[in-house]
């Protein structure tokens, strides 16, 4: 039993990977194996990732090679949290697989695009799985590079979001890997269920901070979140679905509790300080650029920035509750952003516009995408009884307890994170209004007129997300107690602090709603009529445009604040943007180069003079 | 087993529908004879919100052309059904307190927001560019006023110390402090916005927008929006009373005591509301985030200190 296990283990990894692999190189004229093959793949995974869930500890062992005291090797073992996220990354792919079948870059570059997809779920199921240090970068890499691969099945802009984010990632896996040096000269050992280290050296904190870099960046977090709306911009919908909204913030917020809870043993002191403000100010900066982004897709990828700001408040208040808060968090919302990319997705598809102010009153034309994306935007606003709301509740207790242990001084700042979380949170419900205002309700412009609903292969995927939302935000205790609690090792009865009823406020809601329908039923009865009729508009005679009142107006008011208007302004800009910026960086370097490198002999030889002179004066110890 | 015979009797007469519908009339009779002696009128008669409900019920429901029809009938129902649990949460608080019901002080300031929502949800579905101004300026208001209304929360969770229970929060009456006291007229502030009550009413704005989010609505599906913001009076003044001023107490003499505080709050909604003039909404922003911003840091600081120094005035 155990060996087939092990094997499935195997194949859980590999066979993605490897037919991934070879589906990028399928030649271009072949539209439907690709499809066939990762549509058959990712069910088989998706299968055994559950199948891998009902088991406890299993393990996979391959000794690569053994050089002195690096012993290298492959193990896959089953984890708690690991085999918890699997079973979700891989019903991501699953979805995300089927939702493309009938989407316009799973169709053009389909070798390209199914290839990489299972390059994806492969590579997650790798990191997910695998308990070596080294192995996990190697897996971190090819989902970085499946990345890269899949941003560029996008549009004209694609292949510049693509290197954005493969530079940024990349840099960030570079420190990835130094951090694992850092970590085998500490402790001698790559495995990570060996590992426990103490944050009281420099080395240790260095590593810690390169570790973390690696995380949050591939989460989204600021300052390194650049990446994400570029490339939200270029990439096809689906791919956002797939990895920023979805897997990338599973791993991400994977190896960050990893590291926080596993790998390091973390002292409550500067380094959760830092972890705090970096939650604290990724939830406000990113959902107040959010806020007044007028395309669709550039929205979306700002909130899965600022929801990250959620995830790492939460595992920095490092309490139970707290914990559990961030990594429910991470779930729900790899649900409902997915949701929302694939909502936004169909939209685009549907209408050729990503443009909110170009969109409007489609709410009637697509009545299943709107459904599914106005419980996914709820959702994300926190909007009780939905799924969002109950992590970032369990988020609040988490910081509120933080504040209890008085001693530590990111405790004392508790107020600061809960009021940059709960603000957040309003102004994310102003962001999703105007979204949901500006494409499904107000007035239909006159180009939409025959727009039609997308396609079920489409509309399945997104209700069967939202319906996730809605029976994850009233049963939460099945997701919590079932699946968090266990893959974190907390015990229940430790944690709860606040209620929250959610199945009788669901009911009770439900009474005021039916009540609310007999008050109607009473007026309709006594009225007896109901009449449809023009809106009224002052009994002016307009065209319908003019009577359009586009979302991208509403939050002007905000953006025109004095003070907050110039650092708008300088968002705008890019100053803000650390790719930007190194970019200037790099650019001034060689500009400086190449101002040393004019051609002019003497130039050279005084050059060279005075780098001997250097040497010299270094190697003879002469001051 | 007790409690699932209680629930229907709370979620239906009291203190849930019945007594929030009828206590809500009359805050409204109350709004508008102090308003109209405030103005030297004569004010209407007792029954006149009740008259007023009666009337649209009986008026044909006209729904525009355009509207997302689902929304704009199901967004009235939706927010009725909000204020009465936030009303239920909160009257089974103060006269059950052993009993845990629903949700914490983070539930009922999530409830509170639902009206609002279901108010911007609505105007946006019907489809009219008034409607359209007014659900901008709607959701503009939450948002700032949220943000006081979150610092004002963390005073008082401060000063009862970590408790998040309703009926814990309530036994300490944390106005005795001065950054308690800062803290509820912030609160009472935000709840004046959240009414929709001069000087924050531009949401509505009878005379600019034409009632701006209700523009479209009529029949019965105003009077379900009428309803609800009579209820509306009643709950959210009583949020205050339970959070700031030390809630309704056990005995009889701290039920009279209690009534009479929430008397004393909706006299003061009623006086902010006659004595000053519509703001327009850029100012209102500015007001809620500087203004009240600054003066809520103070409160937490000072709260923040006592809590450490163990000083109870601050």
């Amino acid at each position: 039993m155990a060996d087939s296990v092990c094997n499935f283990l195997c194949i859980t990894v590999f066979v993605p990977m490897v037919v991934g692999f070879a589906l990028l190189f399928s030649p271009g004229r072949w539209k439907l194996l690709p499809k066939v093959l990762a549509l058959l793949i990712s069910a088989l995974v998706f299968g055994l990732s559950i199948w891998i869930f009902t088991f406890d500890r299993y393990g996979f062992y391959w000794p690569v090679l053994q050089i002195g005291t690096l012993d290298l090797e492959l193990v896959l073992l089953v984890q708690p949290l690991g085999k918890f996220i699997l079973l979700f990354a891989c019903g991501f792919g699953l979805l995300i697989t089927v939702y493309s079948l009938k989407s316009r870059a799973g169709t053009d570059k389909s070798g390209l695009y199914y290839g990489s997809v299972l390059l994806t779920i492969g590579g997650s199921a790798g990191i997910l799985l695998c308990d070596n240090l080294l192995f996990m970068l190697i897996f971190w890499e090819i989902v970085t590079a499946s990345l890269y691969l899949l941003i560029t099945t996008g549009g004209k802009n694609s292949n510049f979001a693509a290197t954005k984010s493969f530079a940024m990632i990349g840099a960030s896996d570079a420190a990835f890997l130094l951090g694992v040096l850092m970590l085998w000269a500490l402790s001698g050992t790559l495995s990570i269920s060996a590992i426990s280290i103490q944050t009281d050296s420099a080395l240790s904190i260095i590593a810690f901070l390169l570790l973390m870099t690696a995380a949050i960046t591939k989460a989204g977090a600021m300052p390194l979140h650049t990446w994400l709306p570029t490339s939200g911009e270029s990439a096809p919908t689906s791919v956002m679905a797939l990895l920023p909204a979805a897997i990338d913030k599973l791993l991400g917020i994977y190896l960050l509790v990893l590291i926080v809870r596993n790998i390091f043993v973390l002292q409550p002191g500067a380094l959760t300080i830092v972890l705090s403000v970096i939650g604290a100010a990724t939830i406000i900066i990113a959902v107040m650029v959010a806020m007044v982004q007028h395309n669709l897709k550039r929205l979306l990828s700002y909130h899965a920035i600022s929801q990250v700001g959620y995830m790492v408040l939460g595992i920095a208040s490092a309490t139970p509750i707290g914990i559990a808060g961030g990594v429910f968090h991470m779930l729900n919302h790899a649900i409902y952003k997915c949701c929302l990319f694939l909502c936004g997705g169909a939209v685009e598809q549907q209408t050729g516009t990503a443009e909110l102010d170009r969109l409007g009153g489609l709410g009637k034309k697509m009545p299943l995408t709107f459904a599914a994306c106005l419980i996914a935007a709820l959702s994300i606003s926190g909007i009780p009884p939905l799924n969002g709301f109950v992590s970032k509740w369990m988020i609040y207790q988490g910081l509120i307890e933080m504040g209890a242990q008085k001693a530590a001084p990111a405790a004392q700042l508790w107020p600061l994170w809960l009021v940059a979380a709960m603000f957040g949170s309003a102004l994310t419900l102003a962001s999703f209004v105007k979204l949901i205002h500006s494409i499904f309700l107000s007035r239909l412009p006159d180009d939409l007129k025959d727009i039609k609903e997308t396609s079920a292969v489409q509309w399945i995927p997104m209700l069967l997300l939202a319906g996730l939302c809605v029976f994850f935000g009233i049963f939460y205790y099945v997701p919590v107690q079932k699946l968090i609690y266990p893959a974190l090792n907390i015990t229940a009865t430790t944690t709860a602090l606040g209620t929250w009823q959610s199945g009788l406020a669901t009911v009770l809601i439900i009474v005021g709603i039916l009540l609310g329908l007999g008050i109607l039923l009473v007026g309709g009865l006594m009225a007896k009529k109901v009449r449809i009729v023009p809106t009224w508009y002052c009994g002016e005679v307009q065209d319908n445009e003019q009577m359009i009142i586009p979302g991208t107006h509403f939050y002007k008011t905000v953006s025109s604040m004095g003070g907050l208007r110039q650092l708008y302004k300088g968002q705008e800009k890019g100053y803000f943007d650390l790719y930007d910026q190194g970019g200037r960086l790099g650019f001034g370097l060689t500009a400086f180069l190449r101002w040393l490198h004019s051609g002019v002999l003497p130039m050279y030889l005084t050059w060279v003079t005075l780098g001997l002179l250097i040497i010299l004066f270094i190697l003879c110890d002469i001051w | 087993m007790g409690e699932v015979f209680w629930i229907p009797f709370w979620i239906l007469i009291f203190p849930g529908f019945v007594f929030t519908f009828a206590l809500g009339l009359v805050a409204t009779y109350l709004v508008r004879k102090v308003g109209a002696l405030v103005q030297y009128r004569v004010g209407p008669p007792v029954f006149q919100p009740f008259y007023d409900v009666m009337k649209l019920m009986g008026k044909e429901i006209l729904i525009p052309q355009e509207a997302n029809r689902a929304i704009f009938v199901t967004a009235p129902l939706v927010g009725l059904a909000g204020v009465l649990l936030l009303s239920t949460v909160l009257g089974v608080a103060a006269f059950w307190p052993q009993e845990t019901f629903v949700g914490d002080i983070i539930v009922v300031i999530y409830l509170m927001v639902l009206p609002s929502l279901a108010l911007i949800l609505g105007s946006s579905a019907s489809a009219s560019p008034h409607a359209a101004v007014g659900a901008a300026r709607e959701m503009k208001l939450v948002m700032s006023y949220e943000l006081p209304l979150v610092m004002a929360f963390i005073v008082v969770i401060i000063k009862s110390g970590g408790e998040l229970s309703l009926a814990g929060i309530s036994s300490h009456a944390s106005v005795g402090s001065i950054s308690g006291f800062i803290a509820f007229f912030m609160s009472l502030l935000c709840i004046q916005a959240k009414l929709g009550y001069v000087p924050f009413d531009m949401a509505e704005a009878e005379t600019e927008l034409g009632s701006g989010v209700l523009m479209e609505y009529s029949g019965a599906l105003l009077a379900v929006w009428k309803v609800m913001h009579a209820m509306m009076l009643v709950a959210l003044p009583m949020f205050l009373v339970m959070v700031f001023l030390g809630g309704f107490g056990s005995t009889l003499a701290g039920l009279v005591w209690g009534i009479g505080k929430y008397v004393i709050v909706v006299v003061l909604i009623i006086l902010i509301k006659n004595t000053n003039p519509r703001v327009r909404i850029d100012q209102a922003m500015k007001f809620f985030w500087v203004y009240c911003g600054i003066a809520l840091v103070i409160a937490v600081a000072l709260a923040t200190i006592g809590n450490i120094y163990d000083i109870a005035w601050l």
